[in-house]
């Protein structure tokens, strides 16, 4: 726990969100996992933050939630995209895939000769 | 997967559930995965709440979220829904246009007769006067043995002196004139009003002043107070009103403008302030008319009482030159609607009776449309429809039906008006009349709840367990009994509503062509009349004006198709009645100073009664002889002669006129003539006695006449010729022509109106009755196709298979005559005034009522009954 957690940007859990449901249905737990997984614990988020993320989502449309059955036998609140939910994505990671592009241009680029 | 959310409401698990578990199953799993990673049990729930954050501030917030998404779900559902089922309304209703059109029609019929009848009541009636608490506003009158009078100025002066009740009191008279301003001869309404009038009203001037009290006195310098309209149409809207001179009787100096809402009395022009000459003047000369506002708090009763107790005070005094026992105190508003109040009631009943009978009718053919649906509905039960959504869906389409419909009904409303704005009588005053939106409300809510409560019908009627007996039963499943009788007592309701308007307008039809055939004495065919008045101040003496008068007639008797001329003071119908009392040579005067003849008296020239064909029955007319200087004449009607003379001849006797009392002793007049009597009031007021003087002996009379001209061409036609000759001759004077046929036909306006509304709503209400009638005898009839299959199988003639199903039409005209008919002799009681020579229970109406309802009734059952004739019996037999 010692090692710095960079904190989220505004947004960006919603695109997680999305992502994640991108692979399939799945309960709030287990996108929450899937979270703390892929990111390797570097994203400091707080797992009750999710959520609030789920419901306004369902709320804007963007996925749908029906209680289910796990393979456990246990009763779980599984999510999934809807239509609009998957164009969300697809918008959202192109808007991404830009950004981050041209941040790792700006941070990357040496320029060849003094700005002024 | 179906998302919960669409999931309906009672399958859904409550917000608080929902998120209490999901946040349950997070931690649950999470402590479970430490566990698994070898965490101690203790350590990885607190590790899982840790990770997890504030678990309270989480739930609260997706509660909100979620709260919030459900609102919004359910009011797109809603809406959607409605929308949907407006849709499929609208669709339905487009589906059956016969059905929809004449619902909605009907719905407006009622909503718009009864909205406009109302919105006339409302202003004519019950609005108050445009005055300052108008409430205490009252008209004053006096009390005779027989009927009533104007107060004389005496006795006024001393009512307002001694009275305590009345926070001031006037009088004022009235009259139509011609009038010189400084832009040419105008004719106006004048009145003549005492000090404290316009306090009274509490209205002051919009431009210049009101009258000072000594203004009104006799011997002033004559001012005059002008409407707001005369001061733009004739004074140009000047604002040097001390340029403003108005010639009349005399010079009066225009002093102020009233605002556009003052135009009491009746639509008055200029307001001339004078009062009759001082306190000593005779207490029988009831001239003006007496006005006062009572004290705040003061009943009608209570000042009617005090000056009845004054009154009593003066007789003793003044006796015998007094003639008042009594005082009227009539609230001016009610003064000034009594010949309004009757009609307008009795069409405001009649536009109700409209109302029932359309919302009668919109029941019994809603019933029917519901009963031919019963099927479908029971069809969409049994295949899981749910009840509500049903009843929802035909609320839809009723309501739509009666938006429609309210709509219609407010278009027709707005253009009845305009229509009765056009037919009514001038006296209504109609002009300001506008829509009243309570009124508007309260029919559509009527019709519309109507509408929907029957519409709802079918829904309501298929509970649970009967959708399967109507599907067995094969769509052939008829009315029950107990909707049969609902029906059929609606359709009877229908028949009686109409029977009681028939009977009601048939008597006012009846009424009006027995007035109509009265014969009122004259020949009115082929009569000109032109009236006018002359600016007294030019024509300040008498033999100026018998001059004018003389050349007047002398140059319109040159006019090519005037076959004879004359003059009167006043033409039959025309609303001016001077009369009085006058005394008999040979008879005694009664104890009372005057009499004991009363009776009309007129100023007339040679050839009046010629030029209006009143026959002159005995003796002569006036000619050259009757001039100024010779033996005084007069010419009496018959009236007059067979109630003085009985079988005597009256040529030769002499008789005096005492009118207005002041004139006493003004000498005896021979009688040289008798003529036919002539209603002069009124058609349907008989005819009194009438004296005529002549013109040449009586020119101070003669500032205020109507030329009578008798045509040999169409009377309209010489107006233009006629009016050159009189600009020529009488160039000071303002003519207004009409014919005598125009001016009999405008005394009836009003009883016209009232006729011609009331047998428009009977027409209407028989439609309705017929639209009733066929739709139960169709809907009967299918029911008995099977019947009547079997029937024309084993022989029955088409003919009898028709009378059989009109027969049954028939028997419910009959039974609803025998209520409307009841109904008619208790209502048409309270038309008894508006009626003529007509008896209440007139047979003629009344036969004339039921004929049209039987064959209305038996136009209308005759389709569906030959249809019925014509069934091939084979394929009906079959079929079922």
């Amino acid at each position: 726990m010692a090692r710095p957690i960079m904190p989220l940007l505004k947004g960006t859990l919603d695109v997680i969100i999305l992502r994640t449901l991108g692979w399939g249905p799945a309960h709030g737990y287990a996108i929450s996992r899937w979270i703390r997984q892929t990111t390797g614990d570097e994203l400091q988020i707080e797992e009750g933050a999710l959520y609030p993320a789920l419901r306004r989502l369902e709320e804007r449309g963007w996925v749908d939630a029906a209680w289910k059955t796990t393979d456990t036998g246990r009763e779980a609140k599984v999510y999934q995209l809807t239509t609009l939910g998957r164009q969300q994505l697809q918008s959202e990671l192109k808007s991404w895939t830009r950004y981050v592009a041209a941040m790792a241009r700006v941070l990357e680029t040496r320029p060849a000769e003094a700005l002024s | 997967m179906r998302p919960d959310e669409e999931l309906p409401l009672s399958r859904r698990l409550p917000v608080d559930e929902d998120v209490g578990r999901e946040l349950a199953f997070h931690l649950a799993e999470r402590e479970r995965e430490l566990i698994a990673q070898g965490w101690e049990p203790e350590k990885a729930r607190a590790e899982a709440r840790q990770a997890f954050g504030s678990l309270d501030a989480v739930a609260s917030e997706c509660k909100g979220i979620t709260r919030r998404t459900r609102r919004a779900r359910l009011r797109a559902e809603t809406l959607d829904a409605f929308r949907q089922d407006l849709v499929l309304a609208w669709r339905l209703l487009r589906k059956t246009p016969g059905f929809t059109a004449a619902a909605a029609l009907t719905l407006a019929l009622g909503i718009g007769a009864n909205a406009a009848i109302f919105s006339v009541v409302n202003s004519v009636l019950l609005q108050p006067l445009p005055y300052d608490q108008p409430d205490q506003l009252v008209d004053i009158a006096e009390a005779h043995e027989k009927g009533w009078s104007n107060p004389p100025w005496s006795n006024l002066l001393d009512w307002r002196a001694q009275s305590r009740s009345f926070d001031g009191m006037a009088s004022y008279g009235r009259s139509v004139r011609t009038a010189l301003t400084n832009e040419g001869p105008a004719s106006l309404r004048s009145a003549v009003v005492s000090e404290d009038f316009f306090r009274l009203f509490r209205v002051s001037a919009i431009r210049g002043r009101l009258p000072a009290p000594d203004e009104h006195r006799p011997g002033a310098s004559g001012v005059a107070v002008v409407s707001e309209e005369f001061w733009r149409a004739h004074l140009g809207a000047t604002t040097d009103l001390a340029a403003e001179r108005i010639r009349m009787d005399r010079d009066y100096q225009v002093i102020g403008v009233l605002p556009r809402s003052f135009r009491f009395p009746n639509n008055t022009d200029v307001w001339v302030a004078l009062e009759p000459s001082g306190p000593t003047a005779s207490r029988t000369a009831h001239n003006w008319s007496g006005i006062a506002r009572l004290k705040p708090g003061v009943t009608v009763a209570a000042a009617d009482r005090e000056l009845d107790t004054l009154t009593a005070r003066l007789a003793r005094q003044y006796q015998p030159d007094f003639d008042a026992v009594g005082a009227i105190v009539t609230p001016l508003q009610d003064l000034l609607t009594i010949s309004a109040r009757r009609p307008l009631y009795l069409l405001l009943g009649a536009s109700g009776l409209l109302l029932l009978a359309a919302c009668t009718n919109l029941a019994s053919s809603m019933l029917a449309r519901g009963m031919a649906r019963r099927q479908e509905v029971a069809v969409r039960i049994a295949i899981g429809a749910g009840r509500l959504r049903i009843v929802r869906q035909l609320f839809t389409e009723a309501l739509l039906l009666a938006l429609i419909g309210c709509v219609a009904g407010l278009l027709l409303a707005e253009a009845l008006l305009r229509l009765f704005v056009h037919l009514a009588p001038p006296n209504l005053r109609l002009a300001e009349v506008h829509l009243d939106g309570w009124v508007l409300l309260f029919t559509a809510l009527v019709g519309g709840t109507t509408t929907v409560l029957i519409g709802l019908f079918p829904a309501l009627r298929t509970s649970g367990a009967e959708p399967a007996m109507a599907l067995r039963e094969g769509g052939r499943a008829g009315a029950s009994r107990a909707e049969r009788r609902i029906w059929n007592g609606l359709v009877i309701a229908e028949v009686a509503l109409a029977a009681t308007l028939l009977c009601g307008s048939g008597l006012m039809i009846r009424s009006l062509s027995r007035v109509l055939q009265v014969d009122p004495g004259f020949r009115p065919d082929n009569v000109l009349t032109v009236s006018m008045s002359l600016p007294t101040a030019v024509y300040d003496d008498d033999r100026k004006i018998d001059q004018l008068w003389t050349r007047v007639l002398e140059s319109i008797r040159q006019v090519p198709g005037v076959e004879v001329a004359g003059l009167t003071s006043a033409l039959p119908m025309s609303g001016n009645n001077s009369s009085g009392s006058f005394g008999i040579e040979g008879v005694p005067v009664p104890p009372a100073g005057y009499g004991p003849g009363n009776g009309g008296y007129r100023m007339v020239s040679e050839g009046y009664f010629a030029a209006m064909g009143i026959p002159v029955l005995q003796g002569r007319d006036f000619d050259q002889r009757d001039v100024d200087g010779a033996q005084p004449t007069v010419i009496v009607n018959r009236a007059l002669a067979s109630q003085w003379f009985k079988d005597q001849d009256p040529i030769g006797r002499r008789i005096t006129l005492q009118s207005g009392m002041d004139n006493q002793g003004e000498g005896w007049l021979t009688i040289v003539g008798v003529v036919g009597d002539v209603h002069h009031r009124n058609l349907t007021i008989p005819a009194a006695p009438e004296t005529f003087l002549p013109m040449h002996q009586r020119p101070s009379r003669g500032y205020s006449v109507a030329l009578t001209l008798r045509t040999r061409v169409e009377p309209r036609s010489l107006e233009t010729q006629v009016r050159q000759v009189l600009n020529q001759t009488a160039p000071d004077v303002v003519p207004a022509f009409a014919t005598m046929r125009e001016r009999l036909a405008a005394s009836q306006t009003d009883r016209q109106f009232t006729t011609t509304i009331l047998s428009a709503f009977a027409l209407i209400s028989l439609l309705l009755a017929g639209v009733g009638i066929y739709g139960v005898v169709s809907y009967t009839a299918v029911q008995r196709t099977r019947e009547m299959g079997i029937r024309l199988a084993l022989g029955a003639l088409p003919m009898q298979v028709r009378g059989l199903v009109q027969r049954g039409a028939l028997t419910q005209v009959a039974i609803g005559l025998l209520f409307g008919f009841a109904a008619a002799l208790v209502t048409t009681r309270i038309m008894d005034s508006l009626l003529y020579e007509v008896n209440g229970a007139d047979p003629v109406a009344f036969g004339a009522a039921a004929g049209l309802l039987v064959a209305v009734a038996w136009v209308a059952s005759w389709f569906p009954a030959w249809r019925m004739a014509r069934l091939d019996p084979m394929l009906t037999i079959r079929t079922e």
